[in-house]
């Protein structure tokens, strides 16, 4: 089959689904801005998303992996446009994106 | 003609649910005077038909056993489980949308509050009968975005918004977890059905990383203690009548979603799923018990109470793995229903003198918090209310005639025929911690009827006929079933027994 991975080209990808969910779980323990935390949490999203295609190819049905990647992507463009519709009416609101900002609940 | 009745349970509320909101939409341009009225009993109508395909499936399930639906790869299967999610999300979304009516009224917005609260419903109902790891994650997922709607409701109020931001980020991050995990799965095994997960061997540490990652993942939304911060602040800001669905209903969801997902990758770990339940259940009691002692408003510590409560439901279906006692799975799944009535009544009743003290102002950019001391003396001024508060509260402490007592017994007498030291001791501390739960129940009981009234209860509008039926329905219910546990069997055991099955009990 044309989309029959070398051990080697696995090997990277895996390494960049690590490496884009990384980021994504590092960015959002430092970072407060609202804004960001959407975009890292894409990160993570698309960290999945390469993971469902790669395990796909793994497993030898291409054709079932990219069919959920796909489905994955239209579920994670659902959550990013809540957030960042959220993020518009935290602008509205509070007139900042910064969360410190953020903290009339107390724990 | 009767497998259709299947479809129809769960395909009905996710065709219904934007049919409410482009039909509020219309009425809002034509008749805005209408829109109230219109779009609740549009909605509720909705909710009532619902019932006829479920009762058609429950009888079609008595004879017939699990209803397989197939559409090509994809299957769904209606089973004992999924009938009693099916159950307690109908009951509870039908009440809180009648609930909602003189909360809802002259808010912007309620045709999206109703469709939501269908549309959650309905994927909660589906998520019951997913049959594969993916479906699963996407039933999941919809009923996640159906409650991020809800929870920031009250989209003009400061702290809502805070609450649905941390809800929101912190779901994604669980739901980004399971994805890895089916990844997983899915690149070891080529598979994501669940019958053909259940067959295939996976190894060892397989098993255990992805299910580590699928219990961190479905433990955001089911709130394991790590993962429970969202909850206090979502369950608190949210409007009163999806506090008690978030409560009762998705947070058992989340439950049912690990239980489905830990019963395919049993192998030979499957004793240590049942001892991880039983430590995060200890560690779910022992938190939410404190963190509710130390609460001032009442929905936070309602919140924090249903902390405690999971951990029981887990203690339950822990000894139902750990020591192979089906009653133990049948105790946590009452525990679940029952927490389900009781909760969603204390919610209500919360709420409903939430709306009394906020008076007919409806001003939403103002948090009502309620406070611990604004409930004294709530019997004089509102004596039903006050009663339905008191009885969902000893419900959930455990006092004997009320059906909170009923499945933390099953629960603890299936931890007892266990046998084993370890699991005796554990019961022996849900039992004391039972006890702790009183030490913030009985205070509130006691400050209802024995106190003086305060500002807040002294000066609150009557409350709607709307807002009291469904307290009454569930107040009966809760007594009812604590005097006859069998009016909940033919819900708890199929179900009971499907996941001793899935755990090869």
């Amino acid at each position: 089959m044309m989309s029959e991975l070398s051990a080697q080209s696995v090997q990277i990808v895996f390494a960049g689904i690590i490496l884009l969910f990384g980021i994504g779980l590092i960015g959002l323990m430092i970072t407060r801005n609202l804004i960001k935390i959407v975009i890292l949490l894409q990160l993570m999203a698309k960290a999945a998303i390469l993971g469902m295609a790669l395990a796909g190819n793994v497993a030898g049905k291409p054709g079932l992996g990219q069919s959920l990647a796909v489905t994955v992507i239209v579920v994670d463009t659902v959550v990013a446009v809540i957030a960042l519709a959220l993020a518009v009416q935290v602008q509205k609101t509070w007139g900042t994106l910064d969360l410190k900002d953020l903290s009339t609940l107390r724990r | 003609m009767s497998v259709n009745s299947a479809v129809v349970m769960i395909f009905l509320p996710l065709i219904m649910a934007p049919v409410i909101y482009l039909f509020g939409r219309a009425v809002e341009k034509t008749r805005p005077e209408w829109i109230t009225t219109a779009v609740n009993s549009a909605a509720l109508l909705v909710m009532a038909v619902m019932w006829i395909p479920y009762v058609l499936t429950v009888r079609q399930f008595a004879v017939n056993g699990p209803i397989e639906l197939v559409y090509g790869e994809v299957s769904l299967v209606v089973d004992g489980v999924s009938l009693l999610l099916a159950a307690v999300a109908l009951a509870l979304g039908t009440l809180v949308v009648f609930y909602s009516k003189a909360q809802m009224s002259g808010k912007l917005g309620d045709e999206k509050y109703y469709s939501s609260v269908i549309a959650m419903t309905g994927m909660i109902i589906g998520l019951g009968c997913a049959n594969d790891l993916f479906n699963l994650w996407v039933w999941f997922e919809g009923m996640a975005v159906s409650s991020y709607l809800l929870v920031v409701f009250y989209r003009d109020r400061p702290s809502a918004l805070e609450a649905g931001v941390k809800y929101l980020v912190q779901s994604a991050i669980g739901s980004v977890t399971v994805l890895i995990g089916i990844a997983l799965v899915f690149a070891y095994t080529g598979e994501v059905g669940f019958e053909a997960l259940a067959a295939a061997n996976l190894a060892t540490p397989v098993l255990l990383g992805v299910g580590a990652l699928f219990t961190i993942g479905f433990g955001v939304k089911i709130a394991l203690v790590p993962m429970h911060t969202w909850l206090p602040d979502a369950h608190a800001q949210a409007p009163s009548g999806i506090s008690a669905l978030l409560s009762g209903v998705v947070i058992e969801a989340g439950l049912i979603a690990l239980l489905r997902v830990l019963g395919v990758l049993s192998g030979d770990v499957m004793p240590s799923w049942g001892v991880l339940l039983m430590v995060l259940a200890a560690v779910n009691m022992l938190l939410g018990n404190l963190m509710a002692l130390r609460q001032k408003q009442v929905k936070r510590l309602l919140a924090y109470s249903s902390l405690s409560h999971v951990g029981y439901m887990l203690l339950g279906i822990g000894i139902a793995i750990y020591a192979g006692q089906p009653g133990g799975a049948q105790g946590g799944l009452f525990h679940l229903v029952s927490h389900g009535m009781m909760k969603g009544l204390a919610f209500l009743a919360a709420g409903a003198l939430i709306y009394a003290a906020s008076g007919a102002s409806h001003d939403t950019s103002q948090d009502h918090g309620l406070t611990l001391s604004d409930l004294d003396g709530a019997a004089r001024r509102y004596p039903f209310t006050a009663l339905a508060l008191s009885i969902a509260v000893l419900g959930l402490g455990g006092l004997p005639p009320l059906v909170g007592f009923m499945s933390k017994w099953q629960i603890f007498v299936a931890g007892f025929e266990a046998q084993s030291v370890a699991v005796a001791a554990l019961v022996v501390f849900a039992a004391l911690n039972s006890v702790l739960s009183l030490a913030y129940y009985a205070p509130m009981v006691n400050a209802v009827y024995r106190r003086q009234p305060s500002a807040a209860i002294a000066g609150g509008v009557d409350l709607p006929v709307s807002m009291q039926i469904p307290m009454a329905v569930l107040t009966l219910a809760v007594i009812a079933v604590g005097f006859w546990p069998r009016l909940v069997y033919w819900l708890i055991v199929p179900a009971g027994s499907a996941l001793s099955a899935a755990f090869g009990g």
